[in-house]
């Protein structure tokens, strides 16, 4: 992080902006908590020196009854304050929760670059959640400040040689502990990071258990966590006790402050300058004042907190798009989509990203066209630019006589899929995960036919009826975060199973059927091929039983157009294709 | 990440009147809070009585330790109430004056350094002791725990779904360790502050402990209505906290997929929905405090009142000296921080506790029997007689399978999804026990890998992988922990994983796995074939362990698998009729049955469901192949 962080300014800033009516509110009522606080030690005093000294019942109860009043009072303050400051803060979070995924997600992408999904959704939860409690800490920041100048007033009344002890001597005390803690502090917070270890191995190895197991290997895990723990624990042990003589040296140093002030305070009375009820106030309020001096700390730790995290959620908000949108001006619309066209033709155009050079092929509309890669790098280099994740360095890749970077990207993205291997399912039912992206039904349309019916065709194409059957609730059944609730196999069918329904004009599937059996997978490609008939498919594969369905395959070798033909004549012909989809 | 609001130190306890709604926040974490499946099969949860019968025998071997960590902090506290009588004796030499007070005044205010003096020390010892205790305490019980995890059998943790174990062992150590950091120490020093400041009022004259008394009924009355609040919506915010949290990984994660099917605005509208729910749930928590906090400030100003007018009744009855009274009021205002400590950490000790149920649940269940006669080492033979299994009764998924697997022998399993081939893997493997039949392996039944007494004799891989977080020499040692480098370097040869390995930018000491380098599905399948080559079992059961790589990965990972599998016996459930190909012998299976076995050309010639299964394959294949 730089030292000037512009950016990350500028969304406290803004934060600060949305929320200023919670925050003003609660930093006026703050301050009236706050004096009321100071003004409880100041009564206390002053109920003693004219209550209790002579007995006398009715000054008490005056004082007993103004005491009443300051608490009820403080007590509202206090809730009010710390209401607007929580709804502020919480609020501030939510709203930038949404914001970094909203960027996250941003159809140009990009914010995921260089960054685990952990940290990502770290940003969008404690990182919003820091910069939210910026504004609790102003609010709290301005209300000690007050309770503070309240103090002042009061003790330098009483006297100002007490006043200014107190005064000058309590942000000393603080400053003194904050200077004897700090070597403490540091050595404890790496020695936290040490201790936090433990459970980190411990989750990791439970996260790991099936292959703990499988192989036999328990009890060896089992010695090396009992030895991290032990490691963790003698860190613990470490920082616990430095914490522990921190508490030491901040209690003696308060208590000896105490006996200073009670000493000039009694000396002051006894010599008769002040009353007996101002040295009990002055003795309090030395107390109280630790308060709120104590709270700068705290304030100024979170505004810090806060600063850093607000430059992190600024890093993602701004980051650098992967692809540019497209303006405007430029902007090329797609034909509409009739019946007699369900598919479009797609070209590739002296291709150069990554490893590819200057790769050239065409799809026609309606055509099935297999692509299989020497290199698997070449397969994920040709997906990224299809799905127009990434710009090519030269060349394009072209949907109906237009280049993809002409049109706009969620249009892009209906009208050409990408469903790549690795696609992940989402909570929700087997079904909701079908349907995800299937066009909504146009009503009164001819192609509006039953939707049910399309949703059985594309489940038996790929082959995920299977499946539906072997799970309880059929297709109502819950899928968990990220589809592992279901095998390898069910998962990869159906996401196969989504991106058939999606109706996409043109289709490119990556290897869809790797965690499949043999029998299964024929079964697939027919199906694949049935169900995507007139429309444009290309599919990524160097499985023979998929790429036999195909009108015609491309091999790509070296990042360049190796060969051309239908699959039986290649592998007659071509012994570099053999190889590579056969050995 | 999670946990940096509780590593601030408090100069004093000042700030205990701040709201305390960060603390949901810190758990949301584990990722499985909400979606174990069969709830019937849980884990089970100790009793209470079984749950403090533990935390007793933890504690045992450390009884001196205990009562020095108590005593230490009796006398901390007890001397820190000094101060009090020793400020209220200023105030009465400063209201009798002279020149005589002045001194007597000086020798007090040094009496005062003393005792802070004396105070901060046994605090600083008395703290340490506390943790000392609680945080040995709980690293005996981590370790039992994960122990006894680690040897729960694979079926009994997959009843319970994985993400019950995950929790306990994530959101209930933390909260526990939590707990002993912060909430014991803290606690023990407000109960034991309350309790003695309570005596020492009793001690300045009775009546002020009566007086202070009337704020009990209130502080009672607010924390039953406290915790019976704060428990139920807690635990609201914990479960939606984790649900936020999964969503959010769950849409980091899949956003390349969340983008490809255009599902943004739904995706960030159900980030915003849990978002929201979580927001209002916090916000009925700082509702519920700051209610809280109202109604102790009622009970402060009446004890506050109270201790007051008794003090103004004595000091007029002459009873009580002015400092007396002075120093009544202050004891009792002094109060007012650990009263409000103690309640709030109420709700934090019972969570804790709660937790601890869960954890002392696991550590207590019995240990899994040890098998009767270790098995074979050396190469062993795999029998299967009469076999028959069903999960559900009347849902047969084995019937009558027989099959016997030589010294040696590379045996490949061929079937449809559905086909009963993982079932028999997973009774070969001794996961499971068949409902029917014998499974025998080296002459005995055979035990779930890694059992106590199963010794290294059976392997299984899986789809399902794991790159355990570290080094990545450290994880290969997990299969054998004495292995010298070369040791290693020549296992990751043997799954030709070296030339990736050794390209990574520490070589085998890169940290590798959740938060380090991350490795690619054929890689983390690799790493488990290294793994295997390291444990060297004579019988290996592989499941579609190659089956998360794409095709083009795959084929090189079938290479890798051969060679780790070399001179061992095997089964493999294969999914690529390839790897079939190159088996001794091929088992086809079909609803449950062996329905052929034979060498490939035999099985080819026979002309029945394999040679119907290879021509479907080798039909798009080149007709030269054969």
């Amino acid at each position: 992080m730089s030292k000037a962080d512009p950016p990350g300014r500028k969304v406290l800033r803004r934060a600060v902006r949305e929320q200023r009516r919670d925050v003003a509110l609660g930093a006026v009522l703050g301050m009236g908590h706050q004096t009321g606080e100071a003004l409880v030690p100041v009564l206390i005093g002053l109920a003693i020196d004219e209550g209790v000294v002579d007995g006398d019942v009715p000054g008490l109860l005056l004082w007993l009854g103004i005491l009443a009043a300051v608490y009820v009072g403080l007590s509202f303050s206090f809730r009010g304050s710390a209401r607007a400051g929580e709804r502020a803060a919480l609020t501030t979070a939510h709203r930038l929760r949404t914001e970094v995924i909203g960027r996250v997600l941003a159809p140009e992408g990009g914010a995921e670059e260089g960054r685990l999904p952990g940290e990502l959704a770290t940003v969008a939860t404690e990182d919003a959640k820091r910069v939210g409690a910026v504004m609790m800490a102003l609010i709290v920041g301005i209300a000690s400040a007050t309770g503070l100048a309240v103090c002042a007033v009061v003790l330098l009344r009483v006297s100002l040689p007490l006043g200014l002890l107190v005064l000058v001597g309590t942000p000393l005390l603080l400053w003194l502990v904050h200077l004897l803690s700090k070597p403490l502090e540091a050595r404890s917070e790496t020695e936290q990071e040490q201790a936090a270890r433990a459970s980190g191995v411990a989750a990791d190895l439970v996260a790991g258990l099936r292959v703990l197991k499988g192989i036999g290997i328990g009890p060896t895990a089992v010695s090396r966590y009992r030895r991290i723990s032990q490691e963790s624990l003698t860190a613990t042990l470490r920082a616990a006790r430095a914490e522990a003589w921190q508490n030491a040296v901040v209690t003696i140093l308060t208590g000896a402050f105490l006996a200073v002030v009670a000493l000039v305070g009694g000396r002051l009375a006894a010599a008769g300058d002040i009353g007996i009820g101002e040295l009990v106030s002055s003795v309090a309020l030395a107390l109280f004042l630790i308060g709120p001096l104590s709270e700068f700390s705290w304030v100024n730790a979170e505004l810090a907190q806060g600063r850093a995290s607000a430059g992190r959620i600024a890093g993602v908000l701004d980051a650098e798009r992967a692809v540019s949108p497209v303006p405007a001006s430029a902007r090329v619309a797609l034909p509409a989509r009739t019946d007699d066209r369900p598919g479009l033709p797609l070209r590739v155009r002296g291709l150069s990203y990554g490893p590819l050079r200057e790769l050239e092929f065409a799809v026609a509309a309606g055509e099935t066209v297999g692509v299989v890669t020497t290199d698997p790098a070449d397969a994920a280099a040709l997906l990224r630019c299809l799905g127009r994740r990434a710009d090519p360095d030269a060349g394009a890749v072209e949907l109906d006589a237009t280049a993809l970077t002409a049109l706009e990207l969620t249009e892009l993205r209906a009208a050409l899929l990408v469903a790549e291997h690795d696609a992940d399912l989402f909570e929700g039912t087997l079904l909701e995960n079908v349907t995800a992206a299937a066009p909504a039904p146009v009503s009164g349309a001819r192609a509006a036919a039953d939707p049910g019916a399309r949703v059985c065709a594309v489940l038996a194409a790929s082959a995920t009826d299977e499946v539906v059957r072997t799970l309880p609730e059929g297709t109502d059944t819950a899928v968990t975060a990220r589809g592992h609730s279901l095998s390898g196999g069910q998962r990869q069918r159906v996401a196969l199973a989504r991106a058939l329904a999606a109706d996409a004009p043109v289709l490119v599937l990556h290897e869809p059927t790797t965690a499949v059996d043999a029998v299964t997978e024929v079964r697939i490609a027919a199906g694949i091929r049935e169900i995507r008939t007139g429309r444009t498919t290309v599919l990524v594969t160097n499985s023979p039983a998929l790429l036999g369905v195909t009108d015609r395959v491309v091999l790509v070798d070296g990042g360049r157009l190796a060969a051309s033909g239908a699959h039986a004549q290649l592998v007659h012909e071509c012994a570099s294709y053999r190889t590579a989809v056969l050995s | 990440m999670s946990d940096t609001n509780t590593t601030r130190t408090d100069t004093t306890g000042a700030d205990t009147n701040r709201t305390d709604t960060d603390r949901t926040d810190t758990n949301g974490t584990d990722t499985n809070g909400t979606d174990t499946n069969g709830t019937d099969t849980l884990l089970p949860v100790a009793t209470p009585a079984r749950t403090r019968a533990a935390v007793a025998e933890l504690v045992r071997p450390q009884r001196r330790l205990a009562l020095a960590a108590l005593a230490v902090t009796v006398a901390a506290t007890a001397v820190g109430l000094l101060v009090q009588p020793l400020l209220g004796r200023i105030v009465d030499l400063a209201a009798g004056r002279g020149s005589a007070a002045a001194d007597a005044i000086t020798t007090t205010a040094v009496l005062l350094v003393a005792v802070a003096v004396v105070q901060g020390v046994t605090t600083g010892l008395g703290l340490s002791l506390i943790s000392r205790l609680g945080e040995t305490t709980l690293a005996r019980l981590r370790e039992r725990f994960v122990e006894r995890a680690l040897g729960l059998p694979l079926e009994r943790v997959e009843k319970a779904g994985a993400g019950d174990l995950t929790a306990r062992v994530t959101a209930d150590v933390s909260l526990i360790a939590d707990a002993v950091r912060s909430a014991l120490p803290e606690l023990a020093r407000s109960l034991l502050t309350i309790v003695l400041t309570l005596g020492a009022l009793a001690v300045l004259d009775w009546r002020f402990l009566l007086a202070a008394l009337l704020a009990v009924p209130v502080q009672a009355v607010t924390a039953r209505w406290y915790v019976a609040h704060a428990v139920p919506l807690y635990a609201r915010q914990r479960v939606a906290g984790s649900a936020q949290q999964q969503q959010l990984l769950d849409t980091v994660g899949g956003s390349a997929t969340v983008r490809a099917f255009r599902l943004e605005r739904e995706h960030t509208e159900r980030v915003a929905e849990r978002s929201a729910s979580l927001v209002a749930l916090m916000m009925s928590g700082v509702r519920l405090v700051l209610g809280f906090y109202s109604r102790l400030h009622i009970a402060e100003y009446i004890g506050l009142a109270a201790v007051l007018g008794t003090g103004c009744w004595l000091v007029g009855d002459g009873t009580a000296s002015l400092g007396t009274a002075t120093a009544a009021a202050l004891y009792f205002h002094s109060l007012f921080t650990p009263v409000n400590a103690a309640l709030v950490l109420l709700d934090d000790a019972q969570s804790a506790t709660a937790g601890l149920a869960r954890l002392v649940g696991v550590t207590d269940l019995p240990s899994p029997p040890v098998s009767a006669r270790p098995a074979a080492a050396g190469d062993v033979e795999v029998t299967v007689r009469g076999v028959g299994h069903s999960y559900r009764t009347g849902h047969p998924v084995l019937e009558g399978v027989d099959l016997t697997i030589r010294p040696g022998e590379r045996v490949a399993l061929v079937g449809a999804s559905g086909a009963g081939k993982t079932t028999l893997a997973r009774l070969v493997a001794g996961i499971q026990r068949p409902t029917e039949g014998t499974v025998l392996v080296g002459g005995v039944p055979p035990a779930e890998p890694g059992r106590a007494g199963a010794g290294r004799t059976i392997a299984l891989l899986t789809q399902e992988t794991h790159v355990f977080a570290g080094p990545l020499a450290d994880d290969l040692r997990l299969a054998r922990a004495d292995a010298t480098d070369d040791e290693l370097r020549s296992a990751l040869q043997q799954v030709d994983a070296l030339d990736w390995a050794e390209a990574l930018p520490d070589g085998l000491r890169t940290v590798v796995g959740d938060g380090g380098h991350r490795l690619d599905g054929a890689q983390t399948q690799a790493l488990a074939l290294a793994r295997l080559v390291l444990a060297d079992p004579p019988l290996v059961i592989l499941d579609e362990a190659t089956a998360e790589a794409g095709s083009a990965g795959a084929r090189a990972l079938e290479k890798a698998v051969a060679r780790a599998v070399d001179g061992r016996t095997a089964l493999i459930v294969a999914h690529r009729l390839s790897q079939a190909a190159t088996a001794d012998r091929i088992v086809v299976m079909d609803a449950g049955r062996v329905v052929e076995t034979g060498t490939h050309d035999e099985l080819r010639a026979a002309r029945g469901p394999y040679a119907a299964l290879w021509d479907a394959w080798s039909d798009t294949r080149s007709p030269d192949v054969s």
